[in-house]
C-alpha cells in the first residue's frame, strides 16, 4: 500500500518536473531566436526598393496589354474561364483594315490564372508585377486599354521584331487615367483626391 | 444544414461551435451535445463554404477548369491540380514528358511540406501554443517564395496543365531549394524541442480521440490520418503514379509514440515524419532534373473523347480524386471531386462521445480539416 502511494507521488512529481523542463527547453529555443536575424520586413515602409522590382518575372500580377503588338485574335478572351476580358475588333469596309475598338480587362473579376497570357501568340497580354489594386471605386478596376481612338491591329512580319513597350508601362498609363486611384507618387503633396483615399 | 432543436435531448446542453470559430479551420459548425464538460456527441454541420466547384466544371472548358481546382484546397492546391490534369490526360491518352513529371512531383512535395507546416502549426496554436505557429509560418514563407518563382503565384498555383506544367524550371532555383533544405531539416529538430517534446502538449494529445485501424478503414479515412492509425496505405507507394516508383522514401505510420496507436499525437507525429520524407524526396529529385520538354503538345481547344475516368493522387490531406465523365465535347459532363477532409470530418461524430469539450479542437486540428475541401 505504502509503495503504491510512493509510486503515485513519484509519478506526480516526475510529471511536474517533465512539464517544467520541457517547457523551459521550448523557451530556450524561443530565446535563441532573440539573437538571430529577424525574417520580418516592415511593409511597405521599410523596403529597400519597390516591391514590384523584387518579384520574379513570371509573377502573375495585374494584366496589361501592349496594344502595339496585339493581333486582335481574341485567343485570350476565349481562354479566360471567367470572361473578364472584352475585346471588340472593328473592320474598315473600304481598306479591310482591322482595328481594336475596345480592349477591357475587369481586374475585379480576374483571378490571375495566367491562361490568357499563355494563349497569346505575340505576348501582347501579359502579367505585370503590380498587385496593389485597392481602390475606393469598383469602376476604377475596369481597365480600358484602348482609351481613345481605335488602334490598328498588329500584323506580324517575318524577320521584323515588333516594338514592345517596357513591362508595366501600359498598365501605369491606364491607371493614371483613373481619377480616383490614389497613390503617393501621383499626389506628392499628400492630398487625396475627392472620394476618399487614405488620409 | 441540420435542423436546430430548441429542446436538447435528455437534459443535455446543446452548443453550437462555429461557424465563425477560429479553431474550426474555416467555416464549419459543430453541434455539440454536452453533459457538463463531457461531450456526448459532436456533429459536424458542413456546407457553409459550398461554392459549387463541381457544377462550375460543367460550364468551363477543360483547361479553364484548372484554376478552379486551386480553390478546392487552398493550402495544398498543387495536388488538386495534379489530380485533375491526370484525369484529363488519361481520357486523352496524352503521355506526359519525363521532365514535366519531375517538375510536378517537386512542386507536389514542396506543397506537402507547406501544408503540413500549417497543419502542425495550427494544431499547436489551437491548443494554446502560439509560438510554434509563427516559426512554421516563417518556414512556409520560403516555400511560398519558391512557388512564386516556379509558377508566379503564392497560393493559387495553377501550375499544372493538361500534358505537363505551365512553365519551365527557373534557372538557379534548385540550388536555392537545396540551401533551404539544409536549413530546414535542422529546424524540424528545433521544432521538436520547441513543442513536440513538450509534456503539456503531449498530455493534451496522447490517448485522445483514438481512431483504431478498423474504424479508419470503415470510414474511408485516407492520407496521414489513416497512416497514423497504423495502416501503411499511401497512394504514392500502394498505387504509384507519376515517377514515385523510381523514388526512395519511407511511409511513416503511427506507432503509438506517446500513447495508443491512432491517437491525436500520432497524427501530429506522422506529419512531422512526412515532412522529413518529403525533404528526402526533394533531394533525390533536385539532384538531376531531366532535359526535355515541360509540356506535351496538346490542342488548344481540347475535345476530350467520351468516357469515364477516375484519377487519384496522395494529397497532404489524403486521397484527392477526380471522377470525370466526358461526352466528346469541349466541356466535362460531370466532375466529382473526392477529398480527404470530407471523410475526416464525418469521423468526428463516432469518435467524439466521451471526449472533453476542450479536446474537440485537438481532434479537429489533428485531423487537419480544411473547410473549402469539405464543401468544394
Amino acid at each position: 500500500m505504502v509503495s503504491t502511494v510512493q509510486t503515485a507521488v513519484g509519478q506526480y512529481l516526475r510529471n511536474i518536473s517533465n512539464a517544467v523542463f520541457s517547457t523551459f527547453e521550448g523557451m530556450a529555443v524561443t530565446m535563441s531566436w532573440m539573437f538571430r536575424r529577424p525574417m520580418t520586413i516592415q511593409y511597405p515602409d521599410k523596403i529597400e526598393k519597390p516591391i514590384e522590382e523584387t518579384l520574379p518575372d513570371c509573377y502573375r500580377g495585374i494584366l496589361e496589354v501592349d496594344t502595339g503588338v496585339c493581333t486582335g485574335c481574341t485567343a485570350c478572351m476565349k481562354a479566360c474561364p471567367i470572361q473578364c476580358i472584352r475585346i471588340e475588333v472593328g473592320k474598315n469596309a473600304e481598306t479591310a483594315e482591322r482595328f481594336l475598338q475596345r480592349f477591357d480587362i475587369y481586374v475585379a473579376r480576374c483571378m490571375f490564372c495566367g491562361l490568357c497570357s499563355e494563349a497569346c501568340p505575340t505576348g501582347a497580354i501579359h502579367h505585370t508585377s503590380h498587385f496593389e489594386i485597392a481602390n475606393d471605386k469598383l469602376d476604377n478596376l475596369l481597365l480600358h486599354y484602348v482609351p481613345g481612338e481605335p488602334i490598328p491591329v498588329y500584323k506580324p512580319k517575318k524577320d521584323v521584331e515588333p516594338v514592345r513597350q517596357p513591362k508595366g508601362q501600359p498598365y501605369l498609363a491606364v491607371r493614371a487615367l483613373c481619377a480616383h486611384a490614389w497613390r503617393k507618387e501621383d499626389h506628392p503633396d499628400g492630398s487625396a483626391p475627392a472620394g476618399g483615399g487614405p488620409k | 444544414m441540420l435542423e436546430p432543436k430548441a429542446v436538447p435531448i435528455d437534459g443535455m446542453l446543446r452548443i453550437n461551435m462555429g461557424p465563425q470559430h477560429p479553431a474550426t479551420h474555416g467555416v464549419i459548425s459543430f453541434i455539440v451535445e454536452t453533459d457538463g464538460e463531457v461531450m456526448r456527441k459532436a456533429t459536424a454541420d458542413v456546407g457553409f463554404l459550398h461554392r459549387g466547384v463541381e457544377k462550375m466544371a460543367e460550364i468551363t472548358s477543360y483547361p479553364g477548369f484548372m484554376p478552379y481546382t486551386d480553390r478546392v484546397d487552398y493550402l495544398a492546391s498543387m495536388f488538386a491540380n495534379h489530380g485533375y490534369a491526370m484525369a484529363v490526360e488519361k481520357l486523352l491518352g496524352v503521355e506526359v514528358p519525363k521532365k514535366a513529371e519531375w517538375l510536378r512531383v517537386i512542386a507536389d512535395e514542396l506543397n506537402r511540406i507547406a501544408s503540413h507546416l500549417v497543419a502542425t502549426g495550427t494544431m499547436a496554436m489551437d491548443l494554446g501554443a502560439f509560438t510554434p505557429f509563427t516559426h512554421w509560418i516563417r518556414e512556409r514563407e520560403s516555400i511560398n517564395d519558391f512557388m512564386e518563382h516556379i509558377c508566379g503565384a503564392r497560393l493559387t498555383y495553377n501550375y499544372m496543365r493538361v500534358g505537363g506544367v505551365c512553365a519551365d524550371w527557373p534557372v538557379g532555383l534548385s540550388e536555392k531549394i537545396l540551401v533551404w533544405l539544409d536549413h530546414f531539416e535542422p529546424i524540424i529538430e528545433e521544432f521538436n524541442r520547441l513543442i513536440t517534446g513538450n509534456e503539456i502538449f503531449i498530455r493534451r494529445l496522447a490517448n485522445v480521440a483514438v481512431i483504431p485501424a478498423e474504424l479508419a478503414i470503415d470510414w474511408a479515412l485516407s492520407g496521414p490520418n489513416l497512416r497514423a492509425s497504423g495502416v501503411p496505405f499511401d497512394l504514392r507507394r500502394s498505387e504509384p503514379y507519376s515517377i514515385y516508383p523510381e523514388l526512395q522514401f519511407d511511409v511513416p505510420v503511427g506507432q503509438g509514440t506517446q500513447g495508443t496507436v491512432g491517437d491525436s499525437y500520432d497524427r501530429f507525429w506522422v506529419r512531422i515524419l512526412e515532412m522529413r520524407e518529403s525533404c528526402r524526396i526533394l533531394r533525390q529529385l533536385l539532384a538531376g532534373i531531366p532535359e526535355g520538354d515541360f509540356k506535351a503538345k496538346v490542342a488548344r481547344t481540347l475535345k476530350v473523347p467520351a468516357g469515364e475516368v477516375y484519377s487519384k493522387v496522395e494529397s497532404a490531406r489524403g486521397e484527392i480524386g477526380y471522377f470525370l465523365v466526358a461526352d466528346g465535347s469541349d466541356r466535362p459532363v460531370r466532375v466529382k471531386i473526392r477529398t480527404g477532409s470530407f471523410t475526416a470530418v464525418a469521423l468526428i461524430e463516432p469518435i467524439s462521445p466521451g471526449l472533453m469539450l476542450a479536446d474537440l479542437v485537438a481532434v479537429i486540428g489533428s485531423l487537419d480539416i480544411v473547410a473549402p475541401e469539405i464543401d468544394r
